[in-house]
């Protein structure tokens, strides 16, 4: 193995080359996220259960208020179903962000001790939130049954889907983290940012509420075009608004590798500032 | 074949001071490492010494791509692992085999092969069957023995080795040492820093002596060590030493320092409180006028713990003549608590105080348990009874 050292200025720009040095590190990104799974269940009584809970109780939550109290339309379809399916994959983004923002801060111990692929770190947290995810669909089944919804060949869109929101919120998450590893202030502002992108987004009301004049703005956060399109292929219907999904494909396409490649810039100089 | 190629590093650290009252903090630049150059050949051992803040750990950090250099190029050839300390990468939930798989991951190992030296690492932290136990549970020591287990038990072609051998009891930093020995024999390279001199010039074939982010010397351990030596010793005796040297061109060399207990036999060391004579063997070059002997015991990071020497004892001249020659020292109570000493002695002129030579060896002195010592040192000491007549008085040591 032949390894030449330069300084950060040069080499961050070479996606190809982090990814390979990525590569030989899948038996730490597989054991850390085995061990972020476990651990993050061994303490709690109530173990896998709290991961189908979450989602399950904001359902019951934004029943009562936004569906009961302010009657937000839910297109035809039991509130309580319309908020879960949006609810599962915003509950991955945002605990996938939420954890995947802090995991460098909270691993300063390893940072300054010991070298790997930085990324990884977020990484894992992703994982670990897919996990929860995997156990929510379940819940979701369960749901369907109770309301009589028979699966159809829609639900397969859910496996792209869920690529795109991943790659989106691996996106964001790196982008946070590198920059709280320097400044604070992102964890602490960060519960803050994702209650109000969560309101930014068709999670708790439908697309079709949203005034025309702010559609474009609206359509570039991709969160709005991927939480629509889940919601579509979950409730078993094709999607209704492709331009909105399109125009998340092209925003995490062009973010990601800037967002990959801040990060690396960022990775040379991180157990420094720490 | 060069393993580890240094040219021209530097490594530069912005620093805001705070601000005073009423001013903006002024940020000032900072290198840990300036211009380094140097070379490590395949298969030797390279020992970094130097005062804190030399730049010591800073070499380690960007070699281990913890951190990159502000400039120039570090060129390395085979598979890097540091033997550090990762106790903190274990997480208190997980069981001690399962954090073995997670700190050998971190540490770069694949899960097949920490599976194929699991039963070696659990053997040799000595943990037994607190192997599936939450790590929460172990003491402080279990867990610093299992995490340099781990460390110990990576397979790499370059090691780096900071400052690890100070963990742990006298027992678990021989098992160090030995492992080390035989990682340095299948032909490691090894990278080693540390401030225990003493197992800078044991394990090491070549030394760099680094100083506020240059390289102040390198060569032979011995030379280097010495040339440290100079550089710390900040009393006025080692500053006359410097100007003395060439006044008084007497040269001695300590060959050895040997043990011997009270019927004559050579021994690995005594117990608390029992007797131990130190034999000082001196190669005299030329002869000296008046010579002070000293022998010294080091505890493990390199402080002088106790110091026995020829001038406390005998205010009249003490001439060596050439050729070589024995001193005993015979200390009748050994003071030292149990534990693993280095031991070193050196040969000075007396009018100059030169240091004629300085001598670390790899003589270990080994104290076993013997008087019951609670603070520092044994001393002798007995008591009685100070309130009654003086034939009804006891005596007994404690």
């Amino acid at each position: 193995m032949h390894v030449v050292i330069r300084p950060a200025s040069r080499g961050w720009l070479r996606i190809d080359q982090h990814l390979r040095t990525l590569a030989a590190y899948t038996d730490l990104l597989y054991t850390l996220s085995l061990h972020r799974i476990s651990v993050r269940y061994k303490q709690t009584v109530a173990g896998v259960l709290w991961a189908v809970l979450q989602p399950l109780l904001m359902m019951v939550i934004f029943t009562i208020v936004f569906s009961k109290l302010a009657r937000i339309p839910s297109e035809g379809v039991p509130y309580a179903l319309f908020a879960y399916t949006a609810l599962l994959p915003w509950t991955l983004f945002s605990t996938a962000v939420a954890n995947g923002t802090n995991s460098l801060v909270t691993h300063t111990q390893l940072i300054t001790k010991v070298y790997f692929p930085r990324e990884i770190l977020p990484v894992t947290y992703l994982v670990a939130a897919l996990f929860d995810f995997v156990m929510g669909l379940v819940v979701l089944a369960l749901l369907m049954a109770w309301y009589r919804v028979p699966p159809t060949p829609y639900l397969l869109a859910v496996i792209p889907l869920l690529v795109l929101l991943c790659a989106w919120a691996l996106a964001v998450m790196l982008v946070l983290a590198a920059v709280q590893v320097r400044f604070r202030d992102v964890g602490v502002a960060l519960p803050v940012i994702v209650q109000l992108w969560m309101f930014a987004s068709p999670v708790i009301y439908p697309l079709s509420v949203v005034p025309g004049r702010w559609r474009w703005w609206y359509d570039v956060n991709p969160m709005t075009g991927i939480i629509a399109a889940f919601r579509d292929a979950l409730l078993q219907r094709p999607i209704g608004d492709v331009p909105a999904l399109q125009a998340g494909i092209v925003v995490t396409a062009v973010v990601l590798p800037i967002a990959y490649a801040f990060f690396k810039r960022a990775e040379a100089t991180m157990a420094d500032v720490i | 074949m060069i393993d580890i190629r240094f040219d021209g590093v530097s490594k530069r650290y912005r620093i805001r001071r705070p601000a005073a009252a009423g001013e903006a903090p002024t940020p000032g630049d900072f290198w840990a490492v300036r211009d380094v150059t140097f070379e490590v050949p395949h298969g030797e051992t390279l020992g970094i010494i130097g005062p804190n803040g030399a730049g010591k750990s800073t070499v380690l950090k960007l070699l281990s791509r913890i951190t990159a250099p502000s400039a120039g190029t570090i060129t390395l050839d085979g598979r890097v692992a540091a033997l550090i300390e990762v106790g903190s990468g274990f997480h208190p939930e997980l069981t001690g085999r399962e954090n073995i798989f997670l700190s050998g991951s971190i540490l770069g190992m694949k899960r097949r092969e920490i599976a194929a030296k699991l039963e070696r690492i659990i053997e040799f932290s000595g943990v037994g069957s607190f192997i599936d136990v939450p790590v929460k549970w172990y003491s402080s020591g279990m867990y610093v023995r299992l995490g340099f287990a781990i460390a110990a038990h990576l397979e790499a072609d370059i090691l780096l080795v900071d400052e690890v051998l100070a963990v742990g009891d006298a027992a678990f930093q021989l098992q160090c040492y030995e492992r080390i020995g035989e990682l340095r024999r299948q032909g490691t390279t090894m990278l080693f820093i540390s401030h225990d001199l003493t197992s800078v010039d044991r394990l090491c074939d070549r030394v760099l002596l680094m100083n506020a982010g240059v390289i102040a010397a390198a060569g032979s351990p011995r030379d280097v060590i010495r040339a440290y030596d100079q550089m710390t010793d900040d009393n006025s005796a080692g500053r006359l030493a410097d100007a003395a040297h060439v006044a008084m061109p007497g040269a001695a060399r300590v060959v050895d320092v040997t043990f011997r207990n009270e019927h004559g036999e050579e021994v690995r060391g005594t117990r608390t409180g029992g007797p131990l004579c130190a034999r000082v063997d001196i190669d005299v070059l030329s002869p000296i006028a008046d010579a002070v002997v000293e022998v010294f015991y080091y505890s493990r990071d390199g402080r002088t713990l106790h110091c026995q020497q020829t001038t406390a004892l005998t205010p009249e001249m003490l001439p060596l003549w050439e050729g070589r020659r024995s001193l005993e020292f015979t200390c009748p109570e050994m003071g030292l608590q149990p534990g693993v000493y280095a031991v070193g002695a050196s040969v000075r002129d007396r009018t100059s105080a030169a240091a004629l030579d300085w001598w670390y060896g790899t003589r270990l002195l080994m104290i076993e348990p013997g008087k019951n010592v609670r603070g520092y040192f044994y001393a002798p000491h007995s008591w009685r009874w100070a309130d009654v007549a003086e034939r009804q008085r006891h005596s007994a040591d404690v």
